[in-house]
């Protein structure tokens, strides 16, 4: 979400520290996933500071058969700093979908989002994603 | 919803489907990928998925937040309880299937620990009590036992002879007529508690042709009615009135002594 460890790690030690004061005061809330919403809020608000991403034009591609091997490619925080500079709510939707740990209902809970909207973000999060690689890796598609 | 409305609906769905199987959320989900599944546009969505979630497992965490994750799980499951098995729609609906199957299975069951040869032929015949008028019966008054002779001789009808339990009784009118099987049954009715006898064939083996006896009397119940039934010389007598079985069983009771 933030692409950045120390900020991340404010948020986490944040999150943790309103669970804390709520469940002192008794009054933590009975939602399933009102944390990782919390946490999702901080990480938005955290980031308002940085550079914001253009809204320009990106470019996009059929997700090819090809994506997995260019993904190994790939170092884990290149693909980290990618998502967390895609615009919100992409960003929250590519962050967790791909932490594999939600099911898409889960997901519309705590993005607080449709599932056309969420549809739309992950799809377009590939298809750029394929662009990129595809630009990173051949410099242009394959035909 | 309309088909387009459907497929967007789908689309939708399978650009969101599940790296991992165990997130298949709901049913619309499963069908979707279902339907979808082994098409090549959605098998390199799937490998996509995978080859991204795999680097993201990668990404390293700060050291003071990973040791909150150790051997624990990111988000914990909701534990099932028994009330929330038995709460589940699917489960509560399976039960009450399955109950109601036992129930008709045990209905039958204790339906068929009651039959005997003959007792569908009773049943109808009771129905046929039920509907009778006595102005439909030829008006005769004389013992039940002396009827043999008037079956036998008017419509040669052998063996068919009212039990001595019954055969004081004094008789209002009777019949003889074919039922919807051509079997020839004779009907009488007496003056004592409005009661009707009904004398008609025994159930015979389909391939022997033999007589399938039973001892004694038994008894069949149809809307109000009941009968008591027994087997003599390849003959069932049945004797019925509007009541329970204890109405009848003074009667019967009367041979035994």
């Amino acid at each position: 979400m933030l692409g950045d460890l120390r900020k991340a790690q404010e948020v986490f030690n944040t999150t943790l520290r309103e669970a804390a004061v709520r469940a002192a005061q008794g009054v933590l809330p009975t939602e399933s996933f009102w944390l990782f919403r919390e946490a999702r809020w901080l990480c938005l608000e955290a980031s308002k500071t940085d550079l914001q991403p253009e809204s320009l034009e990106i470019e996009e591609h059929d997700v090819a058969p090809r994506a997995a091997s260019q993904i190994k490619q790939l170092e884990p925080a290149q693909l980290a700093v990618w998502i967390s500079a895609a615009p919100d709510p992409q960003r929250t939707a590519l962050a967790l979908f791909y932490l594999d740990e939600f099911n898409y209902l889960e997901i519309l809970d705590i993005a607080e989002l449709k599932l056309s909207m969420l549809s739309r973000c992950l799809s377009q999060g590939r298809r750029q994603l394929q662009a990129w690689l595809d630009a990173k890796h051949t410099g242009a598609p394959e035909i | 919803m309309t088909a387009l409305g459907l497929l967007r609906r789908r689309r939708a769905l399978l650009n969101c489907a599940p790296i991992s199987q165990d997130h298949l959320a709901d049913r619309s989900m499963r069908a979707a990928v279902s339907r979808a599944d082994g098409s090549d546009e959605f098998v390199n969505q799937q490998n996509f998925d995978r080859a991204v979630a795999e680097l993201i497992r990668l990404v390293p965490l700060p050291p003071e937040s990973a040791e909150w994750f150790l051997d624990k799980e990111a988000v914990r499951r909701p534990k099932w309880t028994w009330r929330r098995i038995v709460l589940n729609p699917a489960v509560l609906a399976i039960s009450i299937a399955l109950m109601v199957i036992a129930g008709v299975f045990t209905f039958q069951v204790l339906g068929r620990l009651n039959d005997f040869p003959g007792s569908a032929t009773a049943r109808k015949l009771l129905t046929v009590a039920g509907s009778t008028r006595s102005v439909t019966l030829d008006p005769v008054s004389a013992e039940a036992g002396t009827l043999s002779d008037l079956f036998f001789m008017k419509h040669g009808l052998e063996h068919y002879d009212v039990p001595d339990e019954f055969a004081d009784f004094r008789t209002i009118g009777c019949r003889v007529f074919d039922d919807d099987e051509s079997q020839r049954i004779a009907q009488i009715w007496v003056a004592e508690k409005r009661m009707q006898f009904f004398l008609f064939p025994a159930e015979r083996d389909s391939k022997t042709g033999t007589v399938l006896a039973f001892p004694g009397w038994r008894y069949v119940h149809q809307e109000g009615w009941v009968g008591a039934v027994t087997e003599h010389n390849g003959v069932c007598f049945m004797a019925v009135l509007q009541g329970r079985e204890k109405d009848l069983e003074p009667y019967l009771s009367k041979a035994k002594e």
